[in-house]
C-alpha cells in the first residue's frame, strides 16, 4: 500500500487548486483563459479522483477519473474553444447584481458559513476534520461559485461555463461524501456535453443562414458584432 | 334511532339534489316539486330529531365513514346543535313549500332545476357545518356551504349588478372560509387534534390568535360591520326564498359557529367578549340606521338582517362578560336570549323576505315608493307581512320582543358588574341597543306603510292580485311559529328545562286582547256614530294623487336628517346667474350624493393595497434568467443555513 498521509497531502494541495481554479473562474474578465481554467479544473478532479483510487481501490473512482478527462478536459473545451473562435468576444465585463470584487468576497464569506453548517451537520472525529469534511464544504462551494457565475455574467458564454464549473462541484461532492453512481455521473456528463453542443450550433452552425436569428443571439449576448470597448 | 333519522334526512336532501341535477336538461315541474318536496321531507325528519334531543337533553355521536384511523366522518348533535338543526328544519321546510309555486313564476326555463339542486345542497351543507363532531369536517362542509350558496346567488347572471353581487359575495365568503381555516390550524397546532374539545392550556397568544382568526371568520359570514357589505348587495340580486334561506338561516349558522367555539373550545377571556358586544352594538345601531335610508325592499330587509345579526352578538358578548364578572344566571339568560333571537330573526327575516318576495313578483319592482295599496290587493301576504314586521319591530308579545326583553333584562340586572369602565361600557351599549329597536320600529313602520297602505302610486301595483296558496302557507307557518314562539316563550323555555328566565308573555297576551277588546267596545257603546265623508285637505289640488302620498322618503326624513353625520350624505349645489347680485338665475345644477362610508374607506383601500402588494410581488417575475438564477443562489444558501443553525 502507498503511504496514506502523503496521498491525503497531495490531495490537499489539489483541493487549493481546485479553489483557485474557481476563483479564477468567478473573477476573471477574459474568456480565452476561462476554457483552459476550466479543463485544468476538470483535470485536477480527474487528479484527486485517481489518488483516491490508489489510496481506496475502488474502481467505480478510476472510471470516474477517466469519464472526466475524455468529457471535460477533451470534449466539452474543444466545442468551447471552436465557439470562441468564431464569435469575437474575448471579454466579459457586463455583471448582473455581483462584480468580480465582491463575488470573490462573497465567495469567501460562504464558504466560511458553509464550513460552520457543514461541521454542525456532519459527524467529524474530533479535533482535525476528515478529507471527506472538506470534500464536501468545497464541493457546495464549488456548486455555489459556479452558481454565482451564472446569474452574474451576462454573456451566455460564461454561463454556460458557470454552469460547467457547478457541475463539477457536484462530482466533488459526490465523489467525498455521496458516491454518486458511475450511471449518473454518465448522465450528467451527457447533459452537458449536449448543452455545450447546443451552445456551438447557436453560436456557429445556424447563425450563416439566417438574418433573424443573428439578432435573436444578439439578444442572448451569444453573438456580438465588434468587439467590446473595455 | 335519532341516527338513523339524521341518515335518512341527509340521504333524502341529497337524493333530491341529485335527481335535479341529473334531470337538469328536463323544464319540467315535476322534477323541481321531488326536489322541493325532499327538502320539505327531510325537514320534517329533521325538526323531530332536533325536537327530541332538545327536550330529552341527549348527546349523540355517531361516525358514517373513516377512511382514515384519524380522520372520520363523524357527526354529533348535542342540544346546541339541535337547537341550530330545528332552525334550518323549520326555514328550510317553510321556504321549500314557498318554493314549490314561486319557482314556476321565475324565469329561467331549466336551470330552475340547477336552483332546486343547489338550494338541497345549501340546505345540506347547512346541516353538516351544524352537525359536525370535528373541527376539520367543520371547515369542509362550511366551503361546501360557501360554494353551494354562491350559485344561489349568481341565478339571474345575465344582470349586470347580479355579477357584481356574485363576485362580491364570492370574495367575502372565501375570506371568511379563510379566516376559519386559519383559526381551525391555529387550534390544531395548539392541540394536536381536529377534535372539537376543551382546550387544557389558556391564555397562550396562539389561542388569542385562532379566536380572532374565528371571530372574523363568522362575521364576515355573519355579515357584523364592518364586514357586512355583501349582505345589501348579495340578497336583491338573488332570488326571494334564496334570500329567506341566506339571511334567516346561514348568518345563524356563523353564530352557531362562534358559540360553539366559544362555549366547547376555547375559555373566554372578559376582553373577548367586549370585543363581541362592542361589534354587536355597532352592527345593530349602524345596520337599522342604514336600513331606514334603503328604498329597495329586500336591501332594507339585509340591513335589518345586520342589525338583528348585530343584537345576538350583544346577547353572546354580554353573556362572555357576566360569566366572567361571576354573575352565571345572567350570563345564561343573555345567552339564551341570543339563541332565541337567531331562531326569532330567522323565523321572521324568512316571512319578510317570502312575502316581500311576493310582493315583488306582483309589482315587479323593489322599490317601495313604486308600491303601495297593497293591503286591499293582496290581504293575505300584507297580513303575514304585518305578522312579520311586528315581530321584528319587538312588540309585545310576538317572539321578537320576547326574545329583545330577555337580552334587555340581563343588560338591567348588569349593574351588579364591579368593574367601573365597564359598566360604563354596558350603559353605552345599553342605550344604544334601546336606540336600535326604536329605530327598527320606525323602519318597519315606513315598510309596511309605503308597501301596502294608501293609494298604488305605479300601475304594475294597481294590477297586483294575490299570490297563490302555497306561496301563503309557507310564510303563514313562519307567522304562526312568530305568534306561538312569543305567546308561549315561558312554557317552552320551562319546558327545556330554563324556567322563570323571561315573564309570562301569554298573561301579557291575554292582558293586550282584553286591552283592545274594552277600547273597541268603549268606543263602539260610548263613540259618536255619526258619519262624515269628505276628502282630506290636499293642498288645493282637486282630487287626490298617489303623487301627494306621505312617501317612505317622507317619513324617513327626519331620521336622516338626526343621523345626516352617519350617512355622510354630501348636497353638491352650483348655480350661476345673469346678474352680478346673484339674483337672476341661469342655470345650476345640483345632486345629493350618499356615500358609501364603509366601501369607500374601508374595502376600496383594502383592494387597492391588494392590488399594490400584488404587482409588488409580481415584479419578482421579471422574464430575467439571472433574477430566477439568483433566486435558487439565495434559496440554497437560505437552506444551508437554516440546516446548520436551526435544524
Amino acid at each position: 500500500m502507498t503511504d496514506m498521509a502523503s496521498i491525503e497531502g497531495i490531495i490537499k494541495i489539489l483541493f487549493v487548486v481546485v479553489i483557485i481554479a474557481a476563483a479564477y473562474i468567478i473573477s476573471t474578465r477574459n474568456i480565452l483563459s476561462l476554457v483552459s481554467v476550466y479543463s485544468l479544473q476538470s483535470l485536477t478532479l480527474a487528479a484527486i479522483a485517481l489518488a483516491l483510487w490508489i489510496a481506496d481501490g475502488k474502481i467505480v473512482l478510476l472510471e470516474i477519473a477517466i469519464v472526466t478527462i475524455a468529457s471535460k478536459v477533451l470534449i466539452i473545451p474543444y466545442f468551447i474553444a471552436t465557439i470562441q473562435e468564431r464569435i469575437r468576444i474575448k471579454r466579459d465585463i457586463e455583471f448582473h447584481y455581483l462584480n468580480p470584487t465582491t463575488s470573490l468576497l462573497v465567495s469567501m464569506v460562504m464558504m466560511l458559513v458553509i464550513y460552520f453548517a457543514l461541521s454542525r451537520i456532519l459527524p467529524t472525529a474530533p479535533g482535525t476534520p476528515s478529507l471527506l469534511f472538506f470534500g464536501a464544504v468545497i464541493g457546495i462551494s464549488l456548486m455555489l461559485m459556479g452558481m454565482m457565475v451564472t446569474f452574474s455574467r451576462k454573456r451566455a458564454i460564461t454561463k454556460v461555463m458557470g454552469y460547467l464549473s457547478m457541475e463539477n462541484g457536484v462530482l466533488f461532492f459526490g465523489m467525498f461524501v455521496t458516491e454518486l453512481p458511475l450511471i449518473i455521473e454518465f448522465l450528467i456528463i451527457i447533459d452537458l456535453i449536449i448543452l455545450v453542443l447546443l451552445t456551438t450550433i447557436l453560436a456557429v452552425g445556424i447563425d450563416s443562414t439566417l438574418e433573424e436569428y443573428h439578432n435573436r443571439l444578439h439578444r442572448f449576448h451569444l453573438w456580438e458584432d465588434k468587439e467590446d470597448a473595455s | 334511532m335519532i341516527p338513523e333519522l339524521f341518515i335518512t334526512a341527509i340521504l333524502v336532501l341529497l337524493g333530491g339534489a341529485l335527481l335535479s341535477f341529473a334531470l337538469s336538461s328536463r323544464d319540467e315541474r315535476t322534477v323541481r316539486t321531488v326536489a322541493l318536496g325532499s327538502a320539505i321531507i327531510a325537514s320534517v325528519f329533521l325538526a323531530a330529531l332536533s325536537l327530541f334531543t332538545l327536550l330529552t337533553g341527549q348527546n349523540f355521536v355517531f361516525t358514517v365513514y373513516q377512511p382514515f384511523p384519524y380522520l372520520a366522518i363523524s357527526f354529533f348533535i348535542d342540544r346546541l346543535a339541535a337547537f341550530f338543526l330545528l332552525l334550518i328544519a323549520i326555514i328550510g321546510g317553510c321556504v321549500a313549500v314557498y318554493t314549490v309555486e314561486y319557482f314556476e313564476h321565475l324565469g329561467g326555463g331549466a336551470r330552475r332545476n340547477h336552483l332546486c339542486a343547489f338550494g338541497n345542497l345549501f340546505i345540506l351543507a347547512m346541516v353538516l357545518v351544524v352537525s359536525s363532531a370535528t373541527t376539520i369536517s367543520f371547515l369542509l362542509f362550511w366551503e361546501l356551504m360557501a360554494a353551494s350558496s354562491f350559485f344561489l346567488v349568481m341565478y339571474e347572471y345575465t344582470r349586470e349588478e347580479t355579477r357584481k353581487a356574485g363576485v362580491f359575495y364570492f370574495i367575502m365568503t372565501q375570506l371568511s372560509t379563510l379566516f376559519v381555516m386559519l383559526g381551525i390550524f391555529a387550534l390544531y397546532v395548539q392541540t394536536g387534534s381536529f377534535a372539537i374539545a376543551p382546550l387544557t392550556a389558556a391564555g397562550s397568544p396562539l389561542i388569542t390568535a385562532a379566536f380572532l382568526a374565528l371571530f372574523v371568520g363568522f362575521a364576515i359570514k355573519a355579515g357584523i360591520i364592518p364586514f357586512h357589505k355583501w349582505l345589501p348587495y348579495a340578497h336583491p340580486a338573488s332570488p326571494s326564498p334564496i334570500s329567506a334561506l341566506l339571511s334567516g338561516v346561514m348568518l345563524k349558522i356563523a353564530v352557531y359557529g362562534l358559540i360553539r367555539f366559544l362555549l366547547d373550545v376555547f375559555q373566554p377571556d372578559i376582553w373577548w367578549g367586549v370585543l363581541i358586544l362592542a361589534a354587536g352594538t355597532t352592527s345593530a345601531v349602524l345596520g337599522i340606521i342604514y336600513a331606514l335610508k334603503e328604498h329597495d325592499v329586500k336591501a332594507m330587509l339585509a340591513y335589518s338582517s345586520i342589525e338583528n345579526v348585530g343584537i345576538v352578538f350583544v346577547g353572546i358578548g354580554l353573556s362572555i362578560i357576566l360569566s366572567a364578572a361571576n354573575l352565571p344566571l345572567l350570563a345564561t339568560i343573555s345567552l339564551l336570549g341570543a339563541l332565541f333571537h337567531a331562531l326569532n330573526h330567522a323565523l321572521f327575516k324568512a316571512l319578510l323576505f317570502l312575502t316581500s318576495g311576493s310582493v315583488v313578483h306582483a309589482t315587479h319592482t323593489r322599490d317601495i315608493e313604486h308600491m303601495g295599496g297593497l293591503a286591499h290587493r293582496m290581504p293575505w301576504t300584507s297580513g303575514l307581512f304585518f305578522v312579520g314586521a311586528v315581530s321584528i319591530s319587538a312588540l309585545p308579545p310576538f317572539n321578537g320582543f320576547a326574545s329583545e326583553l330577555m337580552i334587555f333584562s340581563a343588560f338591567f340586572s348588569s349593574v351588579a358588574v364591579v368593574d367601573p369602565l365597564l359598566k360604563v361600557l354596558l350603559f353605552i351599549s345599553l342605550a344604544l341597543f334601546a336606540l336600535t329597536s326604536a329605530l327598527s320600529m320606525a323602519c318597519f313602520v315606513k315598510a309596511f306603510g309605503s308597501i301596502f297602505l294608501a293609494l298604488p302610486r305605479s300601475s304594475e301595483s294597481e294590477k297586483a292580485h294575490e299570490v297563490s296558496e302555497m306561496m301563503l302557507i309557507g310564510p303563514g307557518i313562519l307567522a304562526a311559529a312568530c305568534i306561538l314562539l312569543g305567546l308561549f316563550s315561558y312554557k317552552i323555555f320551562f319546558l327545556v328545562g330554563y324556567p322563570a328566565v323571561i315573564p309570562d308573555m301569554l298573561l301579557i297576551g291575554i292582558l293586550l286582547l282584553v286591552m283592545a277588546a274594552l277600547t273597541y267596545a268603549f268606543l263602539y257603546f260610548f263613540a259618536s256614530r255619526e258619519v262624515r265623508v269628505s276628502e282630506t285637505w290636499g293642498c288645493g289640488i282637486h282630487s287626490q294623487q298617489p303623487a301627494t302620498e306621505y312617501t317612505g322618503h317622507g317619513f324617513s326624513e327626519p331620521i336622516d336628517i338626526i343621523f345626516s353625520a352617519i350617512y355622510r350624505t354630501r348636497t353638491k349645489n352650483e348655480r350661476t346667474f345673469f346678474d352680478r347680485a346673484n339674483c337672476i338665475f341661469a342655470e345650476g345644477t345640483g345632486e345629493i350624493r350618499l356615500m358609501k362610508v364603509f366601501e369607500e374607506y374601508l374595502y376600496l383601500p383594502l383592494a387597492r393595497f391588494a392590488v399594490w402588494a400584488a404587482e409588488s410581488i409580481s415584479r419578482f417575475q421579471n422574464g430575467c434568467l439571472d433574477t430566477y438564477l439568483l433566486y435558487v443562489f439565495v434559496a440554497v444558501v437560505a437552506v444551508i443555513i437554516f440546516l446548520g443553525w436551526y435544524a
